[in-house]
């Protein structure tokens, strides 16, 4: 097409500015929303705090009846299924994006990675029926031979129904697993091949090379990885719901039923009615907000120490 | 810079577009009311969303509702959102106090909550309220307790732990569940109280009724309460229950509706568990539609007010066929007599809706 310069240079700058304001717009919002999220958190909590104060924080009981409210059995289920999660999936993680990367052939690491994308993008409730119906009857059997093996009458003391922490921690590692594998494997493969072929090249083995080569230059990119799938991990809630047993109280074993905070407000947010109880379940949201918001701060300073080395 | 141009005006175009979406309104009253609007419990939902189609066929009048939970009904009302709010559990005082003006309940139908169970052969089993508060409570632990036992002569029991299955989401039917052992049980009163989500003593927690049943079946030796209506579509083993003037009772559409065959307060803000009657289910329940007595309120029209009237009688009179058919047991006789006389004591402006 030829159009005439001066018209075109005209055209191409009313796009450049509409571009530029639409992105500063969508920044903003962006920003925007969060602030008024938190803003929108504290305000409406403010009940809970006022009834409560800080010590809601440690205190452990959650009783609807007497409006007594606490966040700590929530507040620690949401910390050990999220980092058990997290402990559990990330062997795996590594492992798979290592054997994608290095070791399979296109013929066998083309299926797997669609497969894995495909796993990432199922939908939570999928999991939570499949935790309940498959994954939670293995745990109830591995509850049952536990518990013979050590002679404990008081770890099946809660039934064996399976639901639980560990149920919750098992699904939650499959469920981020392909959000950890797909994200360091892509780090993975974006080390240069002359960093690659130069420690070859000075003998150095297959393994010699991923190990002192290529997973030191991703470790600030495996880091980002696991953040991001423990803040998938903390979040989930619907999943989480179906197999960890929904118990209010704090847990003493793995086998427990026990909450976390999604799951917590989740559940009981439709139905509550009195100021102080919606106000107890908002300012659980606050607390998970600030649970993530300190993760990624940690990370952050992790990387930057990484980045200092 | 071609394809930034381009992509520049479809972002610009989205962005516009999402920010104008959120600000449509719904439209002003006219002189005909043709579309009714009510938010709030779950548990009558399927009633409801089959007695308003009924109703928009049979009137032309169409009946907008979200079962968004009894709490966000409530809610929707005191914001005055909605014509009617929906709850399981009546308000109590202070939650009255707070939507501004005087609340009236009008029951629409009874609804029962019943004990189901998995074990070996799916024996039939009777309890009674001081046993299944025990059971609740977590210190009758095994399902051959000699309690049990004594109850269900002839029927072997397991020795087996029992696994308690509740609701692990704030429900109407917890609410019910519980004001029953509250009632009966003055261990689970002291312990536990009643409401829409309790503290535990026991047990795990299961979402929604498909949760706990889910819960159950899956797990030998369980326990667990759930609607009647969704134990009879899904076939799950229930029990019998002694009543208040000691028979057993097996939970059913007739036993639950006698229930409510009480004396009832004129303002039906009842609950009837444990109702004396001789051949009553004793966990049955009034699920209520909510509304406001003083009808012009937030710019609200007559023809609104009238059009609200007239859906209230209907439920109350025609409406009650569907009851049945979907394992909502009818409003006896004396319960549908007074809450036509609240839905007659609705005002507009100070005056009867004519």
């Amino acid at each position: 097409m030829a159009v005439q310069p001066s018209h075109s240079d005209r055209r191409e700058l009313v796009r450049e500015r509409a571009f530029t304001a639409a992105g500063l717009t969508a920044a903003i919002a962006l920003v925007t929303t969060i602030v008024l999220f938190l803003v929108q958190l504290f305000v409406t909590s403010r009940a809970s705090r006022a009834a409560f104060g800080l010590p809601f924080l440690w205190r452990s009981e959650w009783n609807p009846v007497t409006e007594q409210f606490g966040a700590l059995p929530m507040v620690v289920g949401t910390l050990i299924t999220g980092f058990g999660a997290l402990l559990i999936s990330t062997p795996f993680a590594l492992g798979i994006a290592i054997f994608l990367a290095d070791y399979a052939g296109k013929k066998v690491a083309e299926p797997v990675k669609y497969l894995i994308g495909l796993l990432g993008g199922l939908p939570s409730v999928i999991f939570g029926l499949w935790g309940l119906f498959v994954l939670v009857p293995l745990v109830s059997k591995f509850e049952v031979w536990f518990g013979k093996l050590v002679g404990s009458e008081s770890l099946v003391a809660s039934g064996t129904t399976g639901v639980g922490l560990l149920a919750a921690i098992l699904l939650l590692a499959i469920m981020i697993l392909p959000f950890s594998a797909s994200l360091i494997l892509e780090s993975l493969l974006v080390v240069p091949t002359e960093l690659k072929e130069g420690a070859l090249a000075l003998g150095a083995t297959k393994w010699d090379t991923i190990q002192n080569v290529e997973l030191p230059y991703v470790r600030r990119s495996t880091v980002g990885a696991l953040v991001l799938s423990l803040g998938r991990a903390l979040g989930e809630t619907m999943a989480v719901t179906m197999v960890i047993g929904n118990g209010m109280r704090l847990p003493h074993s793995l086998f427990d039923p026990a909450n976390t905070l999604a799951s917590a407000i989740a559940n009981q947010f439709l139905e509550a009615t009195s100021p102080v109880y919606i106000a107890s379940l908002v300012q659980l949201a606050l607390i998970l907000f600030v649970i993530a918001i300190i993760i990624n701060i940690v990370a952050r300073i992790i990387l930057r120490r990484g980045v200092q080395q | 810079m071609k394809i930034f141009g381009r992509s520049s005006v479809i972002l610009a175009t989205l962005l516009v577009t999402a920010l104008t979406i959120s600000g449509c309104g719904s439209g002003g009253g006219s002189a005909t009311v043709k579309e009714l609007s009510g938010a709030g419990a779950t548990f009558p939902y399927p009633l409801y969303s089959k007695m308003f189609d009924t109703y928009d066929g049979v009137t032309g009048v169409r009946v907008n509702y979200n079962s968004i939970g009894s709490g966000g009904g409530i809610k929707a009302l005191t914001d005055k959102t909605v014509d009617f709010g929906a709850s399981d559990a009546f308000l109590n005082d202070q939650e009255e106090a707070a939507m501004g003006a005087p609340v009236l309940h009008i029951p629409t139908c009874v609804g029962a909550v019943v004990l189901s169970y998995n074990l070996d052969g799916s024996p039939s089993l009777k309890l009674d309220g001081s046993v299944t508060a025990n059971i609740f409570l977590g210190t009758v632990t095994k399902w051959n307790d000699p309690s049990i036992a004594k109850l269900n002569p002839g029927v072997s029991l397991p020795d087996l732990t029992i696994t308690v299955v509740h609701r692990s989401d704030g429900s109407g039917t917890t609410s019910i569940f519980t004001n029953y052992l509250a009632a009966v049980s003055t261990a689970w009163k002291a312990a536990v109280g009643a409401g829409k989500s309790v503290s535990w003593p026991a047990g795990v927690g299961g979402k929604g009724n498909d949760g706990v049943a889910g819960m159950i079946t899956q797990t030998k030796g369980s326990i667990g309460y759930i609607e009647l209506v969704y134990a009879v579509q899904t076939g799950i083993p229930f029990t019998s229950l002694k009543n208040a003037s000691g028979t057993f009772v097996a939970p059913s559409l007739t036993s639950s509706a006698a229930a409510a065959a009480v004396s009832l307060p004129d303002d039906l803000r009842v609950v009837i568990v444990n109702s004396p009657g001789a051949d009553a289910y004793p966990i049955s329940a009034f699920t209520w539609i909510l509304v406001y007595k003083e009808q012009n309120y937030a710019g609200r029209t007559l023809a609104q007010a009238q059009a609200l009237k007239k859906l209230l009688t209907w439920i109350l009179t025609d409406g009650q066929a569907v009851n049945e058919g979907l394992s909502y047991a009818r409003l006896p006789g004396a319960a549908v007599t007074r809450a036509l006389a609240l839905v007659s004591s609705m005002t507009y402006g100070g005056t009867a809706i004519p």
